[in-house]
């Protein structure tokens, strides 16, 4: 186990390496000069053109530049943003967490609904219940995201009235910002108006999770009902029936367990796609989180910007994607063999 | 002399494709979808010669006309006209080529690369495999919003830049599928009794796996079809694809927009012939998959 959490980390080093090559080419691949590209500063004073030259090390070979761009990009000194000319670094640690509490409460919508009724549909394959199931498993899975978003803007915000159509919160409350994830932060401030707080970040949020659980909800309740069948036909559960266990027992015992495993491996996968989902639910809500500035960066050609955040995005779902892979390893004695 | 039978099994006389097509075909939504698959097909080929007005001929006189069900309504123009007077029908009938059509060259693409450089994976040994398993580790983990942005970024916006982001956000997985069907091939006992009978590496290749693989290749460009499709529509609403007076239908949705009080047809329509496509796509491809299962049961 320890050999096999060592080659991990060892391709996580790999991939990281490909992966800052690969944001340090685009400085040069970006139009622009690459100077200006790297250090974020639209207009350079002649001046202090020299200096920072040097300290960039443009005069030196391409080799020499990038490992220069490694250590900045350690030591924390991302460049700045050409739109807002604010560090780059900051203003993804104000950013980030938005994204990651959607993508969070999607994700766990994502298991309450679709792991039980993925097993519900597996119990009766030719049933009516699991029929109706896959049908609107696969309308939920062929929607298009900002189509699907509109349509409930329409009927829920525009038609109703019910719930807000953009923002985390009411303009009228003022929460501090504390660790970036608005239920956390009202938790934590001490307003009088908590409650209230709440109930408005709640219903603002409502929509886009709803919007954004959409798809990878459809995929666990696909997922798990054919890993459930695939499980259900397997010699063991057979012998367990046999042996007089009842149904719930069989499944409780022996069938979730084994079913549930490629299960997790799939979160791993599908991570990217919701990502993917996440920035345009968040371009579409006006969800202040990174996808949108990711897509407003496109307009802007605010290419440090897009640098900063690939380099981010990316860490983030490969760390996600080695995670879920672990705990595979972790709960599947047979995986740890290889 | 009972030792054999005359007549073989029914079933097992038919060829792979013919009981691939029986179990398909006992399936109805499979059949519904690939009948509403065959119709966008049609479309991508024809849909310049059925549109009833050119879908980029401005019309001052019929701004904004309504569908032609409500009152004030022209039945010439079915689903009525746009906020600069272009007839909906027409654009929303080339927008198939656009959305749907663009598409399939995509996943036809990304096939081809895929086949390539899945082959070439699957097919060596040690070192060189090894390096592109870790570059394609790495390429699967950037989403394919996230490519096409970075695309964009250098080559500039459009639907052909964009084409090329989507093409090769989906190459790792086909590389991954093909080199993962290729290695399963590889250790079956058959391919090695066809080695040992003096096969080639391009023999064993074309004569054993590219026959046994075809059902997966299927599959693979079926879910990366509806995959590409929903980008392609994406990246159209999000402005980062097809521009404004290309009729593509998710930059038609991001066009009408603005209008969606006044005229929510134009909004509703684009996004419902997106869906439709996805679900045919999505249907056939289930349907394949379940008959494809069956079949390797009987």
């Amino acid at each position: 186990m320890i050999l096999y959490l060592l080659r991990r980390l060892f391709l996580l080093c790999f991939v990281f390496i490909a992966l800052t090559i690969l944001a340090f080419s685009l400085g040069y691949l970006f139009p622009g000069e690459p100077l200006q590209n790297f250090t974020g500063l639209r207009h350079i004073p002649v001046n202090q053109l020299e200096q920072l030259s040097a300290e960039y090390r443009m005069d030196q070979g391409y080799i020499q530049q990038y490992l220069g761009y490694l250590t900045r990009v350690i030591s924390g000194d991302w460049g700045m943003s050409f739109a807002s000319e604010q560090g780059l670094l900051q203003e993804i640690k104000r950013l980030l967490p938005a994204t990651l509490e959607l993508a969070a409460y999607a994700l766990l919508i994502s298991f309450f609904i679709g792991i039980p009724v993925g097993i519900i549909a597996a119990i009766k394959p030719e049933g009516a219940v699991s029929k109706i199931i896959s049908a609107l498993a696969v309308t939920g899975y062929s929607i298009p995201i900002f189509w699907w978003a509109l349509l409930l803007i329409m009927i829920f915000s525009l038609g109703l009235g019910w719930l807000p159509t953009a923002g985390r919160i009411g303009v009228l409350f003022e929460i501090n910002h504390v660790t970036g994830f608005m239920l956390l932060d009202i938790l934590l401030s001490d307003t009088q108006h908590q409650h209230e707080a709440m109930l408005n970040a709640l219903r603002h949020m409502l929509l886009p999770t709803l919007v954004l659980a959409t798809f990878p909800t459809t995929v666990m309740i696909r997922f798990t009902r054919d890993s459930m069948l695939e499980v259900w036909e397997q010699s063991y559960i057979k012998t367990a029936r046999a042996k007089g266990l009842s149904r719930a027992q069989v499944l409780y015992r022996h069938a979730l367990r084994n079913a549930l495993l490629p299960v997790i491996r799939q979160i791993g996968l599908q991570f990217s796609t919701l990502i993917t989902l996440a920035m345009i639910t968040e371009v579409i809500f006006s969800w202040p989180g990174i996808g949108r500035w990711m897509i407003d960066s496109i307009y802007q050609r605010n290419y440090p910007a897009i640098q900063a955040g690939l380099l981010v995005i990316s860490t983030l779902v490969i760390t996600v994607n080695m995670i879920t892979e672990i705990l595979h390893t972790l709960f599947n004695p047979l995986a740890r063999k290889r | 002399m009972a030792k054999f039978r005359l007549l073989p099994d029914e079933q097992l006389a038919r060829s792979p494709f013919k009981q691939l097509w029986r179990e398909f075909s006992r399936q109805h939504s499979a059949i519904a979808g690939l009948l509403i698959f065959s119709l966008f097909f049609l479309l991508v080929l024809l849909s310049a010669v059925l549109t009833p007005h050119d879908p980029y001929l401005q019309n001052d006189s019929l701004l904004l006309l309504p569908p032609s069900w409500s009152q004030q309504g022209l039945v010439q123009y079915p689903f009525g006209t746009d906020d600069l007077g272009r007839d909906l029908f027409s654009r929303l009938l080339v927008g198939a080529r656009y959305t749907f059509g663009i598409a399939m060259i995509t996943v036809m693409g990304a096939l081809v690369m895929g086949l390539l450089l899945g082959t070439l994976a699957g097919m060596t040994k040690g070192l060189k495999s090894s390096v592109l398993n870790h570059l394609l580790d790495l390429a699967l983990t950037i989403p394919s919003l996230l490519l096409a942005i970075i695309i964009v970024a250098i080559l500039g916006p459009g639907l052909q830049n964009t084409t090329w982001a989507i093409m090769l956000a989906l190459l790792p997985q086909f590389v991954h599928g093909i080199r993962n069907a290729i290695a399963e091939q590889l250790n079956q006992d058959y391919v090695i009794a066809y080695r040992l009978d003096g096969a080639n590496n391009w023999q064993v290749f074309s004569r054993i796996i590219l026959p046994n693989i075809w059902e997966k290749l299927t599959l693979m460009a079926t879910m990366a079809l509806s995959t590409a499709t929903l980008d392609i529509a994406a990246l159209g609403f999000l402005g980062l694809g097809a521009q404004a007076p290309t009729a593509e239908w998710g930059a038609m949705i991001a066009d009408s927009l603005d209008l969606i009080y006044i005229a929510p047809v134009s909004v509703a329509i684009p996004g419902l012939l997106i869906f439709l496509a996805v679900l045919s796509v999505n249907l056939v491809g289930d349907g394949l998959r379940n008959a494809a299962k069956k079949r390797r049961e009987n």
